[in-house]
């Protein structure tokens, strides 16, 4: 019945515009040392409208962010597909931006530098390079910033960069796993607010991955609740609080119960 | 460096003017004999008399010259070689238990060989030094070549990068803390081999001063060599230090951070 569910929310959104991201009955099994077989991934089938903001909310070994980085191209599926734009995905590529949970600046390069890495890659000339990266910059904060090593940047500011690091190429789909998860509470709400405010301006679409009920609510149109063993989709919400959102709101607490009774809050940290 | 004197270098500082003074004292007490061990003053008055002449700058630049020339060659091959090892598996496989084969003799035992096959010219000298120089700088490289960061490989990959300009662009700026190291390292042994080279004969050389110090019975002369020899290892290494400071600023920072969270974690 919950699959049907999905299925329909996906279909609603079909009807408009054809969605950007489509995984078709995909699969994924890791090998342990010992030559067991965990199913990462057991046939999920999921599609993202252009402009979404989706959360993948799940505990760990849910396959959250296994299916993120197939997204991503740094998988393969075992079985399914999984495309974008209408195309199978082969591999990483700057059209779908990717920011880590890990801080995973280069460490060589200034922030500045960072920014203008996937422009460089791409082969964009030096002054329009370097306009794209301030106007980055800019945007998440940090127009000062640019001239700073990352080993001179607060875990927030890191996280910033690399979120403009990641928009710089102008991708269509901004893959986050856990982004904000090593931030302290205070930071992370900043960013949160000001990733929204991103959000709201270029309505690119987002795929957030996280372990953080109350995160996802605050920020996702629709959340797809993931369980372990094998990984799979168990809950897919499409979240109408209108925004801003307060966490303290009757709605939001409402669907904090109801995520937290899926998932079995035991499960979470 | 005077701004800081700091306790720990006064100590260091009061450690090595006792020791020189219990030398200087040693040497004039007639305890010992002051030609088998010359006092540090007579060392310094040689070596000035050396220096006026012009004879010590001639043994210091042909020793220099020596080193850098087969440093540069040991590695400029090991950094390449390291490289296209850790990138190429098929390569790996056909050199890896070769190049360790090579790496286990110690370079020394080459030298016979070496005057052997090249004279006692320069070419047998740059030879041994390279040979000395390019495996610390091989492995150093292959390592850090090889455990390339996943995490920043894969954020290089997310943004266009791949074949040589992950390798330009990812790859080699990661992983040159690993091949500062090796070089580090490399220009020590570079010196360490020179001296050896430079003991089987040459025209002009430190080691070569110590060797026709000795043939001479000059002690005193031997000690100016000795001298010589340990400021240049300081220098360069100090040279070395303070060009990768200006050179890769991010580098030290890195390092000293991981040191402070290492020494914050027990």
């Amino acid at each position: 019945m919950r699959a049907a569910t999905a299925v329909a929310v996906s279909r609603s959104r079909t009807a408009a515009a054809p969605p950007r991201i489509v995984c078709e009955g995909v699969r994924h099994a890791y090998r342990s040392a010992s030559g067991q077989e965990t199913l990462a991934l057991a046939d999920v089938s999921l599609s993202f409208a252009d402009g979404a903001f989706v959360c993948l909310l799940g505990p760990s070994g849910c396959g959250k962010t296994t299916l993120l980085n197939m997204i991503a191209g740094f998988l393969q599926p075992g079985a399914g597909t999984v495309a974008v734009d209408g195309r199978p995905v082969e591999g990483p590529s700057p059209d779908r931006g990717v920011v880590f949970q890990d801080y995973s600046l280069f460490p060589w390069l200034t922030v500045r530098g960072n920014v203008q890495f996937g422009l460089r890659m791409a082969g964009v000339p030096p002054r329009e390079r370097r306009r794209v990266a301030d106007d980055c910059l800019d945007r998440v904060g940090l127009a000062a910033a640019g001239g700073r090593y990352p080993f001179e940047l607060s875990g927030g500011m890191k996280q910033r960069v690399a979120i403009a690091r990641a928009l710089a190429p102008g991708p269509r789909v901004l893959l986050m796993d856990e982004p904000f998860a090593a931030l302290d509470a205070l930071t992370r709400t900043s960013l949160q607010n000001d990733l929204l405010e991103l959000h709201r301006r270029d309505a690119k679409t987002v795929v957030f991955v996280t372990h953080n009920i109350a995160e996802a609510i605050y920020l996702a149109d629709r959340v797809v609740v993931m369980s372990p063993h094998p990984g799979r989709v168990i809950e897919d919400i499409t979240v109408d609080i209108p925004r801003p959102r307060r966490r303290t709101a009757a709605a939001f607490n409402e669907l904090y119960e109801r995520l937290a009774a899926a998932i079995g809050v035991n499960a979470l940290e | 460096m005077i701004r800081r004197l700091d306790p720990s270098a006064l100590q260091g500082l009061a450690g090595a003017l006792l020791f020189f003074a219990g030398w200087e004292a040693l040497s004039r007490s007639g305890l010992v004999n002051a030609v088998m061990l010359p006092a540090p003053s007579t060392v310094v008055r040689s070596a000035w008399a050396l220096l006026q002449v012009g004879e010590l700058q001639s043994h210091l630049w042909a020793s220099l010259g020596r080193a850098l020339h087969g440093f540069a060659w040991g590695a400029g091959l090991g950094v390449l070689l390291g490289v296209a090892m850790a990138r190429l598996p098929r390569l790996n496989g056909f050199t890896y238990p070769l190049v360790q084969m090579f790496r286990a003799i110690p370079a020394l035992a080459f030298v016979p060989l070496a005057v052997f096959w090249f004279g006692i010219g320069e070419t047998s000298k740059v030879f041994l030094i390279a040979w000395g120089v390019f495996f610390p700088t091989w492995v150093n490289t292959f390592i850090g070549v090889r455990d390339t960061s996943p995490l920043l490989a894969r954020a290089g990959a997310s943004l266009g990068a791949r074949g040589w300009r992950m390798l330009a662009f990812v790859v080699l700026p990661g992983a040159l803390p690993f091949i500062i190291a090796g070089l580090r390292i490399s220009l020590s042994v570079a010196l360490m081999i020179l001296v050896a080279a430079e003991l089987t004969g040459a025209l002009f050389g430190v080691g070569y001063l110590i060797q026709m110090s000795q043939l001479v019975f000059r002690v005193d002369q031997m000690f100016v060599g000795l001298l010589v020899l340990g400021i240049m290892g300081f220098g360069t290494d100090l040279l070395f230090n303070h060009l990768i400071g200006r050179l890769l600023p991010w580098y030290g920072a890195e390092r000293r951070q991981q040191q402070a969270a290492r020494r914050s974690t027990p």
